[in-house]
Parts: C-alpha cells; structure tokens; sequence
C-alpha cells in the first residue's frame, strides 16, 4: 500500500516536471538524438543539431569528427510534417516524418529514412 | 448562431474573474457548470490559489476558491469559514475527470450567508493629478516622497497589433482574428494557434517561470518601478510569478550585443530618457523559455524590444512597445496598454511557486 502511494506520488512529480518544459521558439531548434534502421533490432544511433536562422532551417547530423552538414530541410507547418536531407560516405540520406508532440519540449520527429539504397524508420526526440 | 454563442462565451469568460497565475481556461471548462453541497473537510488557504476541500456523498471535492491576495482584500479570512460547515458551491467543473471546481459562489447553508463572493466595492479611481516629477523635472515612475502605491491591472489582456475580441488569458474569441494580432511568419502564426487551440496548456508562467518582455507589464499582481538615480538603474519588480527583478541600466552604458549577452528571461536592458517625460528602454539577449505577452506569441532568441515607458498623469502609465523579431515575424510591430496606478498600497506578499501554480 505505501509502495502504491510513493509510486503514485511519484508520477504526479514526473508529471509536473515533464509539464513545466515546454516548446519555446521555432519548434525544430535544438539537439534531436534517436535512430534509424530498417529493422526494429538493427538500428543506429543519430544526432541532429538544427537551428533556424528565419529564413531556412540548417544544421548537422551527428556532430563531432564524422559530421556531416544538413543540406536542406523543408517544413509544412500546415501539418508539421518534415523533409531533410543530407550527403553521407554511406549514402544519400531523405528522411521524412512528421513532429508530433508539438506543444512539448521533448517533442518528436518520426518518419521514414532513406539511406543510399536502405529504406527504414526514424524517430528523433528533442534533448 | 455562431455569433450569439461566441457572445455567450465571452460573458462567461467575462464573468470569471481574471485568472490568477494558472491557465484557467486550460484548467476549467465555462461549458461545465455545476452546483455542489457538502461539508467542508479541509480549507487551503495558501497562495497562489486557496481550495476548499468538501465531502459530497463520500467524495472529496477541491474547490477553488480564487487568490487569498484577492480575497482578503474584499474582507475575507481563513476563518471565514469552518471545518465542517455545510455550504453550497455553484462553479465550473475542471477539464478531465478530476473532482476539482471553481467556485463562482459558495454559501453556508447555515445562515444562507454568501462567502467568498467578490465584493461590489468599486475601486474608487483617484482623482486625477499631475505625475509626481523629481527635482530636476523629470517624471517620477514610483510614488511621490512620502507615499506609496504601485503599478496594477493592465488596460489589454494581450499584445496586439491590432485590437481583436479575446478573453483576460488572451485567448481570442475568433482564431480568424490570428492574424490580426501580429505579423507573424507562417510557423510562428502556425505554433500561436496551436497554443491558442489548446488553451494555453504549456504556458511556462503557469509553470511559474518569469514574464519576460511585456508580459511583465500585465500580469496579475503588479509591478513596481524603483528608481535608483545614483546608482543609475531601474529596478522593476514583479509582484505576481516568482518575485524576481528587471535591472534597466540608465547609466549610459551602451547596449550588449545579443550575440554576447547570457540569454535571459528578462534580457539586457538599457534606457535613456526622452526628454523628461519619457523612458526609453532597449532590450535583447532573451532566451526562448517563456511567453512575452498572454495568448502565446511566439519569439526567438532574436528578440529585440523598444519599450516607451510615460505617465501623462499619476494614475496612468502609458507603455508602449515595438517588437522587432526577424526570425518570427515578417516586420516589426507595435502595440501597448495602459496601467493603473493602485495608490497607497504596496505590492502583496504573491509568491508563485512550481507545482502549485
């Protein structure tokens, strides 16, 4: 029983942690970490740091010695949904997805990922 | 049809009183009405919201009885009431499935007696002087020497390019009217009425997080301007969300680029004073984390403010501010409000704390 009223204590606090970060400025600006994979046991890990200038949307996947540039981004905030693409050593990538979750600060990108000849999912959530 | 509805939204909007620090129309339905009896098993009476906690046939209702700032300004206490005391409650039902109302009456059954009601006392509006002015002629923004008073309730209840039907949260009564309000880009258009839409939810103010910008001008509680003329700088302090300051430099300094400048809630801020009847502040170096007006208009790190600041007479305070934000709006805009002077009275001890906003 006391373990049933910490555990629901315990969700109300989550609850109002989570509740208390919310988006703030144009929705794609941020650090997005996820994957992408053709298969649900197969994936690999991606990071995105977009920032938008008021013009375009630009950025990087996978910051660090490997980084490539993002070489386009296009969104419909009709229905938020997102196009970005980017050229690898592995491949020309085009991810499409939709941002969900729009309200939240850890909000979502999930969509599907063309990588060179591979096609999977991806989901990006905002750090 | 569609226009006598709005109409009769907008009384009911109209007839709650001005919400506090939480977004009441996120957390109360105007279309759920519902009456209550019970006695009273528990009385909360803490800021920012006192609750009273009644048992109706074995259920335990919370029932939101407003701002102890507001209600003992028209003459209530604590010990108003009692525990055990059998009252009826008329009010609006919360969204969701909680047990949780807002009471837009509460009377004791008792005597029949009506507690907690707003009282009919009209704040009787000074009689008009000239602005208080320090020596050399300048216009006092605080009190004269020897009294005291603040900055209360704002004229309009959003900033606004152009003037469009809304309720006190800045929830417009016609989403059409989008834009009218601002100039916006197609995202930040498309994210404020998102958050219009959802009436606000994710407001960060009501997760108490500071009003920046010219929020900090309409929030429920005041401000106040202290001018320290030695030091060069003015402070405005906030009397609603979390107590916290604004430091606006008189002193000459020049402006901080934003790019250099530790992004904050209230920004860098830097005034000069046009003539001696104005104060001109530039702002920038924000961060994105809060809302700078109610109604949810978005911003960017780009935000850059030109406030004016003059007071044609004591009770008034003329505000004024151009929004230049290249990153979310097409153009820059302007818009503004007046404030009343509450005179001899200080700001209230309001004090907004996480979790219970």
């Amino acid at each position: 029983m006391k373990y049933t009223l910490f555990m629901r204590k315990l969700a109300v606090c989550l609850m109002w942690a989570l509740a208390g970060f919310a988006q703030q400025g144009h929705p794609l600006t941020g650090t997005w970490s996820g994957d992408w994979g053709a298969s649900p046991t197969v994936r690999t890990q991606i990071t995105f740091v977009m920032n938008w200038d008021g013009k375009k949307v630009t950025g990087i996947i996978n910051p660090g010695p490997d980084s490539v540039p993002i070489a386009s981004v296009f969104v419909d905030v009709t229905n938020w949904t997102v196009r970005m693409e980017a050229d690898t050593k592995a491949g020309h990538i085009a991810a499409e997805g939709r941002v969900e979750d729009i309200g939240s600060y850890h909000r979502t990108i999930k969509g599907t990922w063309h990588q060179g000849a591979v096609t999977g999912d991806f989901r990006l959530t905002r750090d | 049809m569609i226009r006598i509805g709005l109409g009769l939204l907008a009384l009911v909007f109209m007839a709650i009183p001005a919400p506090a620090q939480n977004g009441f129309s996120a957390t109360y339905d105007p279309d759920r009405q519902i009456k209550l009896s019970g006695a009273v098993t528990k009385i909360e009476w803490a800021n920012p919201h006192a609750f009273l906690f009644i048992n109706v046939r074995d259920t335990n209702w919370a029932v939101e009885i407003g701002n102890p700032l507001d209600l003992e300004s028209d003459g209530w206490k604590r010990d108003s009431i009692h525990i055990g005391d059998v009252v009826n409650v008329e009010g609006l039902l919360s969204r969701g499935q909680s047990k949780q109302v807002f009471a837009k009456s509460v009377t004791l059954t008792r005597t029949g007696a009506k507690l907690f009601a707003a009282s009919n006392k009209k704040r009787i509006q000074p009689p008009a002087e000239p602005a208080p002015r320090w020596p050399d002629g300048q216009v006092r923004l605080g009190p004269a020497p020897g009294k005291t008073g603040y900055w209360g309730a704002a004229s309009a209840a959003s900033l606004v390019e152009h003037a469009v039907p809304m309720n006190a949260e800045g929830i417009l009564l016609n989403l059409g009217d989008a834009d009218r309000i601002a100039p916006f880009l197609p995202w930040a258009e498309a994210i404020f009425e998102y958050r219009q839409r959802t009436l606000l939810k994710d407001d960060p103010f009501t997760r108490c997080l500071p009003p920046g910008g010219p929020r900090q001008f309409q929030t429920p509680h005041g401000f106040q301007f202290v001018e320290q003329r030695q030091l060069g700088r003015i402070l405005v302090l906030s009397g609603g969300g979390d107590r916290n300051w604004r430091v606006i430099y008189t002193d000459g300094r020049p402006q901080g680029q934003a790019d250099e400048a530790v992004r904050t809630y209230y920004g860098s801020s830097v005034g000069h004073w046009d003539g001696k009847d104005t104060l001109v502040v530039d702002a920038v170096g924000f961060n994105e984390k809060f809302w700078f007006t109610n109604g949810g208009l978005p911003h960017t790190e780009a935000l850059h403010l030109t406030e004016r600041f003059s007071r044609p007479d004591l009770n008034t305070l003329k505000y004024e501010v151009t929004v230049d934000d290249p990153q979310a709006y097409t153009r820059p805009w302007t818009g503004g409000w007046t404030v009343q002077w509450v005179p001899n009275q200080e700001i209230q001890e309001y004090f907004c704390e996480e979790g219970r906003s």
